[in-house]
């Protein structure tokens, strides 16, 4: 277990550190002058002084890339060209937003589409099944950008119900969740689909194994039976695609972050990509990548958790 | 004495997209208290089918026609799904048959009985956990306090199978049911097994409904016996009256059948002739008309009549009462009744002085079981286990081999060496006197040819979307010989091995499993090989098919030369088709010598334990202790000295200690221990 564990966040300090290595070469493999490259045409030339002696672009390649390596890993990602912020603190301050999003995505997803496959699994064919299966192949089939416009036509802009854009004022709570609603709909509508039909799929699978017969024969309630049992075993391959399904949504908030003009790590790094504002498209890009890879680490940890095959075999 | 399950007149059928399949019709027969029944039958007779219909747990496409259940006063058909379960695994339990398949990986013993106490409000945790580690124990598991709270997975084959009785034994039901109990084990695990149920039921006085297809078992546990063919009831009666003075023909067929009753090695097995009958026709007459060895024209159109004298003995046949009655039948027990099967009778060719086709020496595989760090890590130094140690085998043409071993062995993997499907790590095989071992793919494949692998599961093996024609012939496509007329070479093989040519349409899930098994053989020769290695040929076949196939493929050596090397983990049939036999344990071959000697008497203790495993078609030869105990150790734990060392009952002090050699009683005759029985 402890061995896993360790192999496991080799690999991410291993995906991380190849992650800094490509951001950084992308800088230094177009021809030209980096800084101004990583500035961008609007730089000033101090600012490009001053950008040349942070990143030491006079030292040797090896030892440019070891200090832009040094400063990632602790949390020093550079500043913004034009407003001089620190780049963490610019991803600080919209990473919980993004987090909220994406989180509260997959939530309603996880919560109506995992019962909903086990509903459709339980009574295969019947209309509750067919009709599931009708929605979610529709639900996937919808490109999560079109459901943000929709959701913001029809329930912010023509009935009103909630607000169209922005996240809420900072400390009103309430007022941050209603305007989660409309975002987290529009981002985790897909995966509603997606789940359902999972767990429907490994639902059927396992409700046919030897085992659910024996909990049968010796008399067990079916709830039991269903929810003890069988979903016990059908949710580790969902476990999987809902940790890897994070990478999925983090590109899903990018949209429903520019429509509905949430600040989020999406919509900076769309802004900064925009404006061709560097240091903030690396470190966000590389906040992004860390986090999914601690997701999926995550899911990995709750399936060992839940099955004591994986667990030994680590 | 009391009846306590009485089955009246049930009739079920399947709708399929054939049509409806009477899967059974009219049985009717009691369940006594405290009796153990066995239900034996070939499979298509129907014989779990009435196990589900007792706990309500048939297929949803399953319909009962006609009749009831009656368990005590109520009609279990009649009851409620509520009801049903109420008395599932409450009052009637099941042990099931694949230990491996029927226990739910991600939860512990402990969380598993505990759920089937549920209904047991009056308990406290810590009794019901009491009572379960109780029931752990009786079932003779060591240390079942801590053990308990493993999951299956920690477990071994057998003691599996065990938890599985406890769990089943667990509510004290009235009724246990056991579907197969032993199928899925070895034949020395199965001796155990078989103890552990007899033990039982002497002590938690049980009623117990037995259903499997090995004679042996239900000989050795059974009181009475119910015998099934085709979905219907043919013979009942007291098991010695069944095992001693069977009356129905097909009784008798299936006695005669049963490799294990045959005492004389004999190159050849007696056969029932043909296919059960497709019940989603209309049947009319006997049922077991078309294959009996006595129809006659009346029992193609009258229904035979009940013969009999209680509701508890009886069988039903033409010969036995009304105008056609034989008062000959049944002759005595030495005569067969049931053909040997076909014969090309070619004399045996064993080519002693053409030297050796395949041979194998000193021959080791090793398995790689972890990578460098994760080894390094953990402190371990050896990163291999030994799949095949110290293997030397030969086989020559026109001769039959058995490799003889239960599950991890070891027998596999040296076949798909043999066939240079695994790299092996030192030792040498030759085939026709050229080294074969590690050969680069491009040079072993004209060798294909020569050496043909004949699969386990002949249907699982081929790809269902092709028909039979198309892969009879595919070896000659992969092989890219050139062939001027495919279809005449399919009709050809098909010929070869008695496949009727219409089958050659059809594809593989429509084949019944000695037609499936037909195809496989086909496959086999289609390149003309002279080396045959056929993995367990007959498993999985019933004992009247299985015969068919041997027959056949002895026919084939006899007109062909062949050489064959049988996989197999089942003495009692390698016994009668092989000249030699080799028995592998852990990897090594622990014995090996003319089959007949080795059989009647064996040196190694191995041997003897799997010779004796076999459990007698005869109630009135019934073991009354276990041979050995134990089981296989995994590789990774292969004991210090003699690999036997941990189960054998002759262990002495020197065995723990030293490796024994091989040694030779006559010159073909070899074996590894220090204390030889012989
Ligand atoms: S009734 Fe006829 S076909 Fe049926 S078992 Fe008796 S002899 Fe054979
Ligand atoms: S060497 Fe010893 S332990 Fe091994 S089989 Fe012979 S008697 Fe048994």
């Amino acid at each position: 277990m402890y061995i896993y564990l360790l192999k496991r966040l080799g690999l991410a300090v291993a995906v991380i550190g190849a992650v800094i290595l490509v951001l950084f070469s992308l800088l230094h493999l177009i021809p030209g002058d980096p800084a101004t490259i990583a500035l961008g045409p609007r730089a000033t030339p101090e600012t490009i002084a001053r950008y040349a002696a942070k990143m030491h672009l006079d030292d040797p390649i090896w030892k440019q890339l070891l200090v832009y390596a040094g400063n990632a890993l602790t949390g020093d990602l550079g500043l913004d060209v034009f407003s001089e912020r620190p780049v963490t603190a610019m991803i600080g301050e919209r990473l919980g937003f993004t987090l909220a999003l994406v989180f509260a995505g997959m939530g309603w997803a996880a919560l109506l589409g995992i019962p909903l496959g086990c509903l459709s699994a339980i009574k295969p064919n019947s209309w509750v099944d067919r009709l599931t299966g009708i929605l979610s192949v529709g639900a996937i089939a919808v490109p999560s950008f079109l459901v943000s416009i929709w959701a913001l036509l029809i329930f912010a802009v023509q009935l009103r119900w909630l607000p169209a854009i922005g996240a809420g004022e900072p400390g009103d709570f309430s007022d941050q969740v209603v305007h989660l609603v409309l975002p987290a709909f529009a981002v985790g509508l897909g995966w509603v689909g997606y789940l359902a039909r999972m767990v429907r799929a490994s639902m059927l699978e396992v409700m046919g194994e030897t085992y659910i017969r024996s909990a049968r024969a010796f008399g067990l309630r079916p709830r039991k039976i269903v929810f003890g049992y069988a979903l016990r075993v059908a949710i580790l391959p969902t476990i999987t695609l809902i940790g890897m399904g994070f990478g999925g949504l983090v590109s899903a908030a990018v949209f429903a972050e520019i429509i509905f003009s949430r600040p989020g790590i999406g919509k900076l790094i769309f802004d900064s990509v925009m404006s061709r504002n560097f240091p903030v498209v690396q470190g966000a890009v590389l906040v992004a990548t860390a986090l999914y890879i601690f997701v999926v680490l995550i899911s990995d940890l709750v399936i060992a958790w839940l099955d004591p095959r994986v667990r030994e075999s680590l | 004495m009391d009846t306590l399950l009485d089955i009246r007149n049930l009739s079920l059928e399947f709708r399929t997209p054939r049509g409806r399949v009477k899967a059974l019709r009219e049985i009717s027969f009691p369940i006594r208290k405290g009796r153990t029944i066995g239900i034996v039958g070939e499979s298509g007779s129907g014989k779990s089918t009435i196990l589900w219909a007792i706990l309500g747990l048939l297929a949803s496409n399953a319909k009962v026609t006609s009749g009831e259940i009656m368990f005590e006063d109520r009609n279990l058909l009649a009851l409620s799904e509520s009801g049903l379960q109420a008395v599932r695994g409450e009052e009637i339990s099941v042990v099931f048959q694949d230990p491996m398949t029927s226990q739910i990986p991600v939860l512990t013993y402990a969380r598993q009985m505990f759920d089937i106490l549920y209904r047991r409000p009056g308990m406290s945790a810590a009794e019901k956990r009491r009572h379960a580690v109780e029931m752990m124990q009786k079932v003779g598991i060591a240390d079942p306090e801590s053990r308990i709270d493993q999951y299956p997975h920690h477990f071994s084959g057998g003691m599996r199978q065990r938890a599985g009785i406890a769990m089943a034994l667990l509510t004290g039901p009235k009724l246990l049911l056991a579907d197969e109990p032993t199928t899925a084990l070895d034949v020395t695990l199965e001796a155990q097994i078989i103890h552990l149920l007899q033990e039982l039921k002497s002590e938690l006085d049980t009623t117990v409904v037995v259903v499997s297809h090995n004679l042996g078992l239900i000989a050795e546990l059974c009181d009475e016996v119910v015998v099934m063919y085709a979905g219907e009831v043919v013979e009942v009666g007291e098991v010695r009256q069944i095992f001693h003075d069977p009356r129905h023909p097909y009784t008798r067929a299936l006695l005669e059948c049963d490799p294990a009753r045959i005492e004389k090695a004999s190159r050849r097995l007696p056969v029932i002739l043909g296919d059960i009958p497709d019940l989603a026709k209309p049947q009319t007459g006997c049922i077991y008309a078309t294959r009996c060895q006595r129809a006659m024209p009346i029992c193609r159109t009258d229904a035979p009549p009940v013969v009999g004298l209680t509701v508890s003995r009886f069988a039903k046949c033409h010969l036995l009462a009304g105008p056609h009655h034989d008062p000959q039948w049944p002759p005595p027990p030495d005569v067969l009744t049931v053909p040997m099967g076909e014969s090309v009778a070619a004399p045996r060719t064993v080519g002693r002085a053409q030297g050796e086709l395949l041979n194998v020496t000193n021959l080791n595989v090793q398995f790689q079981i972890m990578g460098p760090v994760s080894a390094w890590m953990r402190g371990i130094t050896r990163r291999h286990v030994d799949a095949v140690l110290d293997v030397s085998l030969s086989v020559r043409p026109g001769e039959t081999v058995g490799l003889v071993g239960e599950s991890g062995s070891g027998k596999t993997t040296l076949g798909r060496t043999i066939l240079n499907l695994v790299p092996a790590q030192n030792g040498s095989v030759t085939f026709e006197n050229r080294e074969i071992r590690n050969m680069a793919e491009r040079h072993f494949k004209p060798l294909r040819r020569d050496m043909a692998m004949m699969f386990q599961d002949p249907v699982g093996s081929l790809s269902p979307r092709k028909s039979v024609r198309a892969l009879i012939v595919e070896p000659i496509l992969i092989h890219g010989i050139d062939c001027p007329d495919l279809d005449a070479e399919a009709e050809r093989l098909a010929d070869l091995v008695r496949l009727p040519r219409p089958l050659l349409a059809r594809y593989p899930h429509e084949l019944s499993g000695g037609q499936a098994r037909r195809v496989g053989v086909a496959r086999a020769l289609a390149l003309n090989p002279k080396l045959i290695i056929a993995d367990e040929p007959t498993a999985g076949l019933d004992v009247s098919v299985q015969g068919e196939i041997l027959n056949l493929m002895a026919d084939l050596q006899a007109e062909h030369g062949l050489g064959y090397l049988i996989i197999t983990h089942n003495l009692p049939v390698v016994r009668h088709i092989s000249d030699r036999l080799a028995i592998m344990y852990l990897g090594r071959i622990v014995e090996h010598g003319p089959a007949d000697e080795i059989f009647r008497n064996p040196a190694h203790p191995y041997t003897k334990a799997l010779v004796e495993g076999v459990p007698n078609p005869d109630p009135d030869r019934r073991r009354t202790h276990v041979s050995i105990s134990g089981e296989v150790p995994s590789l990774l734990r292969r004991p210090q000295g003699c690999d036997f060392v941990t189960r054998c009952p002759y262990a002495q002090d020197r065995c723990r200690i030293e490796k024994p050699p091989h040694s030779r009683i006559t010159p073909d005759h070899d074996h590894a221990c220090f204390f030889p029985l012989r």
